[in-house]
């Protein structure tokens, strides 16, 4: 059972690192829907790089910056070219799912490597996740570049009228938000399940992407979400634990991927709109014409 | 940027002109080849061996291109299931989802009718008629939820289709390994294979669903650029909002196009699993036939919304990604050569779009002189 707590919460971090990032990135109004491509990118170059040089730490700082890179692509088309976002991310990952599984597939199979340091029994990403949720909380809401960044996601013409620079805080969250899905994908190639394989997230990031629907944009909020779809994750791999014996294998998977839909249905319900009020950034997806 | 009496700068440009459209779609698929040729470089051969190989394979050979045009059909019927509710404003990346809605029920109809354990059964014209009905309305009702959700509630179809092709590609291994209901008795992993009564006929060697694309490619754009539906979609497509003002429901709109579109990507599940020669059962690797139906995003985005325009573009995605894979065997080049080019496909396309919303534009910024300089004294 404690192996199945640690797993879960190793899982949780994934989905939180990649989904803290776009609540980053969309704080400040820019939409990734191509987080599951900074994802399979940045875990392809971690696995790769880490493989050849037999380095963990080579391979984390090759995830994060091709996150990155991928990260300030977006922002180039979105923000510098005023491009239509959901045509830049989708862009991005049908890119990255294209040439992972080019550039991967000769490397198909285990990392090869011993298994990654463990801290307290459990994965160090557990830790960076949880104290990255607290610094980002913090500067979302205590500090003026949160501030800045809070005013570009609602209203940019406002915020550039107070003197802040709308591009500039913009390009900061998506690259910020780049460099933390290609660390999700290095946690996935390198802790969780250092095995690559084609395709190897399916669909990590787009429920990524979905709690931070889920959040309502509050880093906190995001936090309980990932640990309860971890726990999900993992509980529908390992059905055994809850109900043994019941439905097969394949249909526990899909519990996950269901349960994200009736989410996502209640949540846009007229009912929980007016009860609890998203947060939605009222300029996200917008492009910002000064 | 000054140069001489002139200024080059570059401006936004609102509308580009057909010509320009067509252009831009020609030099995005241009410029992805150009870059597929690296993928293709090895120390024995250049690129242009292996586009030989892949597009001499693709076109020139008779079972590849009996592949080519069954992929390209395919293809069709994905883009359409992805261009009609683009037209909407809408994105239905649920393609493969609805895929393998569309091949579990049409393999459903010879599972209740005992030909599974018969081994091969009989089928009259209502049984062959019934499979791809029961494909079309499976994934017009996987479509139909996306659209409902959406339209009622405003939920991000992108998640929806997403989870949905999650949910769908681990309910066909449900069906087809483990001792599931559609599971081979001779093979482990996939499905019983169609006995030949419930095979639809061949004629001009191709499933009446081909037909059906074709056709179905001609009245899309028709109905787009003549008829009341057709209006009310785009304009909802293009402004929800004046949408709304002018009297067209939102809900419809959002609901039919997916609904359509649905069908039309189950029709393409039941063509691909039930109606190409030499498959009739749904492999152990269904998936990659389900990834492939991403390249309809590609067609469809490319011939700029035109079902018709996107015909060729299937023809030439089709013969790529069935010569390239050819390609990649003879080669002994990494596996997904053809994933690798619909990657490549989608970044110069999102360049392209990108190319026709700028223009670059030649402003003189002195005033040209009215007449000669006079000469100076003495000169002849």
């Amino acid at each position: 059972m404690n192996e199945l707590l640690a797993r879960s919460l190793e899982a949780s971090t994934v989905f939180l690192l990649a989904a803290l990032g776009e609540l980053v990135n969309q704080r400040s109004g820019i939409l990734n829907v191509g987080l599951e491509g900074l994802m399979l990118f940045g875990g392809t170059a971690a696995f790769l790089v880490a493989q050849s040089t037999g380095s963990y730490p080579a391979g984390l700082a090759a995830g994060i910056a091709v996150g990155g890179l991928l990260g300030w692509i977006h922002g180039l088309f979105s923000i510098r070219l005023r491009g239509d976002q959901v045509v830049s991310g989708m862009g991005l990952w049908i890119l990255s799912f294209g040439l992972t599984t080019y550039l991967g597939s000769p490397h198909t199979g285990p990392l090869g490597l011993p298994r990654f340091p463990a801290l307290v029994g459990l994965s160090p990403f557990v830790y960076c996740g949880t104290l990255l949720v607290a610094a980002v909380w913090f500067v979302l809401s205590r500090t003026s570049l949160g501030l800045a960044i809070r005013s570009v996601g609602e209203s940019p013409a406002a915020a550039a009228a107070s003197g802040v620079n709308v591009a500039g805080i913009r390009y900061l969250c998506v690259v910020f938000g780049g460099t933390l899905a290609g660390l999700a994908g290095a946690a996935y190639t390198l802790s969780y399940n250092p095995v690559w394989n084609y395709n190897f997230l399916m669909g990590w990031g787009f429920v990524s992407l979905a709690l931070v629907f889920f959040s309502m944009w509050n880093p906190w909020v995001l936090l309980g979400g990932s640990v309860l779809f971890g726990a999900m994750w993992q509980l529908s791999l390992s059905p055994e634990y809850v109900l043994p014996g019941v439905l097969s294998r394949y249909v526990w998977r899909t519990v996950p991927f269901g349960v994200t839909i009736a989410i996502l249905t209640v949540i846009s319900t007229p009912w929980f709109r007016t009860r609890w009020g998203l947060a939605k950034p009222q300029a996200l997806g917008v492009p910002y014409t000064d | 940027m000054r140069i001489g009496a002139y200024r080059l700068s570059v401006e936004r440009a609102e509308a580009p002109s057909p010509p320009r459209v067509a252009l831009g779609a020609l030099l995005a698929v241009a410029l992805a080849l150009l870059l597929a040729s690296v993928l293709f470089w090895t120390p024995e051969s250049g690129p242009w061996t292996a586009y030989r190989i892949a597009f001499g394979y693709a076109f020139a050979n008779p079972s590849g291109l009996g592949a080519t045009v069954h992929r390209a059909v395919y293809l069709l019927l994905c883009t359409l299931a992805f261009l009609i509710p683009l037209r909407g404003g809408l994105w239905n990346i649920g393609l493969p989802g609805q895929v393998y809605a569309g091949a579990l029920a049409a393999f459903a109809v010879p599972f209740w009718a005992g030909a599974r354990e018969l081994g091969s059964g009989t089928a009259g014209g209502v049984a062959l008629l019934s499979m791809p009905l029961a494909a079309a309305l499976a994934g017009a009702s996987l479509g139909a939820l996306v659209g409902l959700l959406r339209a009622k509630l405003a939920v991000n179809e992108i998640l929806v289709t997403m989870m949905l092709n999650s949910v769908m590609f681990w309910l066909v291994s449900d069906f087809i390994k483990e001792g599931g209901a559609f599971m081979s008795a001779t093979a482990e992993g996939e499905s019983f294979t169609l006995p030949e009564a419930f095979r639809p006929p061949l004629p001009l060697g191709l499933p009446p669903s081909a037909f059906l694309g074709l056709a179905a490619a001609v009245v899309v754009d028709f109905v787009f650029s003549r008829a009341a539906a057709g209006y009310r979609v785009r304009t909802f497509g293009l402004n929800p909002q004046a949408a709304r003002y002018a009297g067209i429901d939102p809900v419809r709109v959002s609901l039919w196009v997916f609904v359509l579109g649905g069908a039309f990507s189950g029709l393409a599940g039941y063509h691909y699993f039930a109606a190409v020669p030499g498959l009739y059962k749904i492999p152990t690797n269904y998936g990659y036939y389900g990834d492939l139906s991403f390249y309809g995003i590609i067609c469809a985005l490319i011939a700029r919304g035109s079902a018709v325009g996107a015909v060729p573009m299937a023809l030439l995605f089709a013969g790529l990604s069935v010569g390239g894979r050819f390609a990649q065997g003879a080669l002994r080049l990494p596996f997904g050569v053809d994933y690798a080019i619909l990657g490549l496909l989608m970044t110069t396309f999102v360049f392209s779009h990108l190319v026709d919303r700028y223009r670059v534009v030649w402003r003189r910024t002195a005033p040209a002189p009215t007449s000669a300089p006079p000469r100076p004294e003495g000169a002849r």
